[in-house]
């Protein structure tokens, strides 16, 4: 393989329209997906920014309101929240369906984490494109437009055989021709991404991961469709084989699969956690303290000899019996917790068969916005619900005098994954 | 004429049926379509069901509940399920990206929870096996292999020249292999089509589900169209094949989302827990019902004494805490509903943008045409999340009527004191009997109809355009 060779190859490949034009494309939707994809992640810190600020001065209000801990416990909310990592503008993952903000105060945890405050479910339907969207699923599609009729193209030209006795190694005809097309692909693909990445502080590892992990994906692909194209059927035959491939690849075992993974996971609904945490809590009202009480010192052996009551309502009893209906609630959450896990699991098995999967799912975890990340999210949500029960606990116990200082001691939620990694432009 | 036509697609049919290519994708889609006919078909019974004795167990719940302070009740809540309509089995649309329950107490309008997405195994990202995406995005798919060479492959031959010579003009030609398509969709268009005419015995409309037949015959036209275009004006059978690969990349699978993704760059939409905190700034300024006392009911409190003439509101025949638990709910209400109606409107504007690109892509006018018909689009949604609230208002507001009426304020004020104060300050369980059976419908056939036809006339609308764009280049052949 000479230079004159690359030379005459990148302009031959340049000069096809088809060629460019498809390139052309690809660049364009790389760099649409970049650009909603920041919008997206942008709206999302400054939703982020407004809900910090809005439960500052809700919590002053309350704070300035009330002189009780229990009232102030019950009153008070505490914004918990994930936000988006460097890497979500090119993975939006699952964050419109999954929860990533909740206002959580000291009632029972069960009643308020399960609600979903998420964004438009007629465009979640639609799905929206992102950057792992245009390489999973686009590329490949683009891919084969551009490599299916490599030979066949020639063949039905009559250049063929002609091309084969010209070419002076093996080399420097159709892999150089075809390697051409690749490189070309990632540049338009990858350029966007990188603009983006910079953009957004994604740190340098990270860039080159995923460029990498994207030229492997891609180089699969051009793989299979090279070694299809040397099969001496007409170039729609060859497409329509690739096609059949990407299709049941992507779509045809993904989605049974699903169906078969659902089927062999059933756990409990929903909607039997949300009444059995009710049941209980609510029986709590009927019942003699003592018997709450009994319940909540199992958990919580450190109040064991605080817990008499001497009036109907005592906010100690009223936090505990909270306490206690999470607790009975508990099993279930970790069943129907198990199940989504479970699936979860059971899924990267399948993703094994299907690379576009396979791909999503690597980078919406580096991305911090798979499944994954969301069960984390909401872990951090009970350990916070935890410390500030813990927080509430002596004085509601000790019977202490409402001191507003001590509030400064109170727990605040602290996001797990910061902004580690700051860009050039924040 | 119309022999010829007929021949020319008999011919078609024999040609596919010899080619090992277009029996293979007829038998794949076929498999799809009828399998996602019956998959879908028993998961949504299967979720009916549940939710249906979910949605009975709550109601007995809440009626088996002992006497009780009726404040209790407030808090002590009632569910909503909400049941998918019989054609939610053919398309599901946004069902499983929406909550399916929702929790209603007093103060407080909930979210639905429990989205089915949540348990997801996360693998149908691109698309799921559900009629509707079957017929909407592979379907066409379907026909371009079928089809992509129906003209280029009678030019490759030089057969077409032979038959301009014996007098097919090219116009009969294209008709005759537009029927042999149409031919092809209308078969993997059955399970759809039977699935559909089954769920009227299980009590859909007659109407929506014409119509949601009639947009998917009109969808099937829509691409039989565009395939016979692009292989009329194609060289080749590979430019042929290569473009319409092309045209479906772009219509079925980039600009769906190119509209989402657009929506939702132009609407910003907050969410719930933004417009709490104007809820909760606004509650503190009209005070809290659990709190009469609370300077912000002064007004009322001397407007209801003057009312009934009388100097405290020990002396009121009624519970001045129960009235003001009325009063603060309904102040409340009216201003939840002020948010909840905004939120919705803005999810609705955003909707209304993506919408509007079923203008350029028949895959995203079909896809709203079908769930609107189908009941599972968002209007249906949110009529369900206001149907709720309607539930949640009535049954609160009875019980603070129960709260106003059933005891004195004495009772009321010292409910904490003792185990019998506490006994006296209940009312009967009886009074729990009033809860009425739940079932969400969805709008009626003739509202569902009618927000179909903006989705219906752009089908038709892309279909008129395709077929005169067919019909001057076969003039041209």
């Amino acid at each position: 393989m000479s230079w004159s060779d690359i030379r005459r190859e990148t302009a031959f490949v340049l000069r096809k329209k088809s060629v460019s034009l498809l390139l052309v494309a690809a660049c364009a939707l790389a760099l649409f997906s970049v650009w909603t994809g920041s919008v997206e992640v942008a709206q999302q810190e400054a939703t982020i920014e407004r809900l910090l600020e809005g439960d500052k001065a809700d919590r002053e209000e309350v704070t300035h309101k009330h002189h009780a801990y229990g009232y102030i416990a019950y009153y008070t909310f505490h914004l918990t929240y994930a936000p988006p990592s460097p890497l979500a503008f090119a993975a939006l993952g699952v964050r419109d369906v999954y929860p990533w903000k909740h206002r959580i105060r000291m009632l029972a945890l069960e009643g308020q984490i399960h609600e979903s405050d998420t964004q438009n479910p007629e465009l979640s339907l639609a799905g929206k494109i992102d950057f792992t969207f245009v390489i999973a699923v686009f590329a490949p599609l683009i891919l084969i437009l551009l490599l299916h009729d490599l030979r066949a193209a020639e063949r039905a030209a009559g250049r063929h055989d002609f091309l084969i006795v010209m070419a002076r190694t093996h080399g420097s005809l159709w892999p150089l021709r075809a390697g051409l097309i690749v490189l070309g692909l990632w540049l338009a693909l990858i350029l966007p991404f990188i603009g983006g990445a910079i953009v957004n502080g994604v740190p340098i590892w990270q860039m080159a991961a995923v460029c990498a992990v994207v030229l492997v994906y891609l180089l699969f692909w051009s793989l299979l469709c090279y070694w299809v194209a040397r099969f001496t059927f007409p170039a729609p035959v060859l497409a329509s084989l690739l096609l059949g491939i990407w299709l049941a690849t992507t779509y045809i075992i993904p989605s049974v699969g699903n169906v078969a993974i659902e089927e062999a996971y059933h756990g409990p609904e929903g909607g039997d956690i949300l009444m059995t945490q009710r049941e209980a809590v609510n029986d709590a009202w009927d019942l003699p303290h003592q018997t709450t009480m009994d319940a909540f010192v199992v958990s919580h052996p450190e109040w064991q000899g605080k817990t008499e009551t001497s009036s109907l309502f005592e906010w100690k009893w009223y936090y505990a019996f909270q306490q206690v209906g999470d607790e009975n609630a508990r099993p279930l959450f970790q069943a129907y917790q198990q199940i989504a896990e479970q699936r979860y699991e059971a899924a990267g098995w399948v993703a094994l068969l299907s690379p576009a999967t396979l791909f999503k799912r690597t980078l919406t975890r580096w991305a911090d916005t798979d499944a994954k990340a969301a069960w984390q999210y909401e872990r951090d949500i009970r350990t916070f619900h935890a410390e500030l029960r813990e927080f509430y606990y002596p004085f509601l116990f000790n019977g202490s005098e409402y001191n507003e200082e001590s509030l400064a001691e109170r727990p605040a939620f602290q996001p797990n994954n910061t902004n580690k990694y700051p860009g050039i432009f924040h | 004429m119309s022999s010829t036509v007929f021949t020319i697609a008999r011919d078609e049919w024999r040609y596919w049926r010899r080619s090992s290519l277009a029996q293979t994708v007829l038998i794949i889609a076929l498999l799809l379509a009828a399998a996602s006919v019956w998959v879908t078909h028993a998961a949504i019974s299967h979720t009916t069901e549940q939710r249906q004795h979910m949605q009975s167990e709550s109601i007995t719940a809440f009626e088996e509940q002992p006497d009780r302070h009726p404040h209790r009740m407030v808090h002590y809540g009632h569910y909503l399920f909400r049941a998918p309509p019989p054609l939610g089995s053919l398309d599901p649309g946004i069902d499983s990206f929406t909550g399916n329950a929702i929790f209603l107490e007093g103060h407080r309008q909930n979210g639905a929870t429990f989205a089915d997405q949540k348990q997801s195994t996360g693998l149908t990202w691109v698309g799921r096996l559900t009629p509707a995406y079957v017929m909407q995005v592979l379907t066409p798919l379907l026909l371009i292999v079928l089809g992509f060479g129906v003209m280029t492959r009678e030019r490759e031959a030089g057969t077409l020249d032979f038959l301009k010579v014996q007098g097919v003009s090219p116009l009969v030609l294209l008709a005759g292999k537009g029927v042999a398509m149409a031919g092809a969709g209308l078969l993997v268009l059955t399970p759809l089509i039977i699935g559909a005419l089954l769920t009227v015995l299980k009590g859909a409309q007659v109407v929506p589900v014409l119509t949601f037949i009639l947009s998917y015959l009109i969808y099937i036209v829509v691409w039989c169209a565009l395939v016979l275009l692009i292989s009329t004006l194609a060289r080749s059978n590979s430019v042929s094949f290569s473009g319409l690969v092309a045209v479906w990349i772009l219509l079925c699978l980039v600009v769906p989302r190119i509209a989402s993704n657009t929506a939702s760059v132009m609407v910003a939409s907050p969410g719930k827990l933004e417009t709490d905190f104007a809820v909760l700034k606004k509650l503190r300024q009209m005070g809290d019902g659990h709190n009469a006392n609370d300077p912000a009911f002064k007004a009322f409190k001397d407007n209801l004494l003057a009312q009934y003439n009388v100097d405290s509101v020990e002396d009121l025949p009624i519970n001045f805490r129960g009235v003001v638990a009325q009063k603060s709910e309904a102040d409340l209400t009216e201003v939840l509903n002020e948010f909840a109606e905004q939120q919705m409107a803005q999810q609705q504007s955003q909707a209304v943008i993506a919408r509007m690109f079923g203008w350029l892509s028949p895959m995203i006018a079909i896809q709203n045409a079908s769930m609107k018909l189908a009941g599972t689009d968002l209007e249906n949604y949110q009529r369900f999340m206001r149907e709720a609230e309607a539930v949640r208002f009535e049954f609160v507001q009875s019980l603070n009527k129960l709260h106003a009426e059933g005891m004195s304020l004495e009772q009321d004020a010292n409910k904490y004191k003792s185990a019998e104060a506490r006994k006296a300050a209940t009312v009967d369980a009886e009074n729990w009997q009033m809860l009425e059976e739940f079932q969400f419908t969805p709008l009626p056939a003739g509202q569902r109809f009618s927000n179909s036809l903006t989705a219906v006339l752009q089908l038709l609308f892309t279909a008129g355009l395709v077929l005169a764009f067919t019909y001057i280049a076969g003039r041209r052949v």
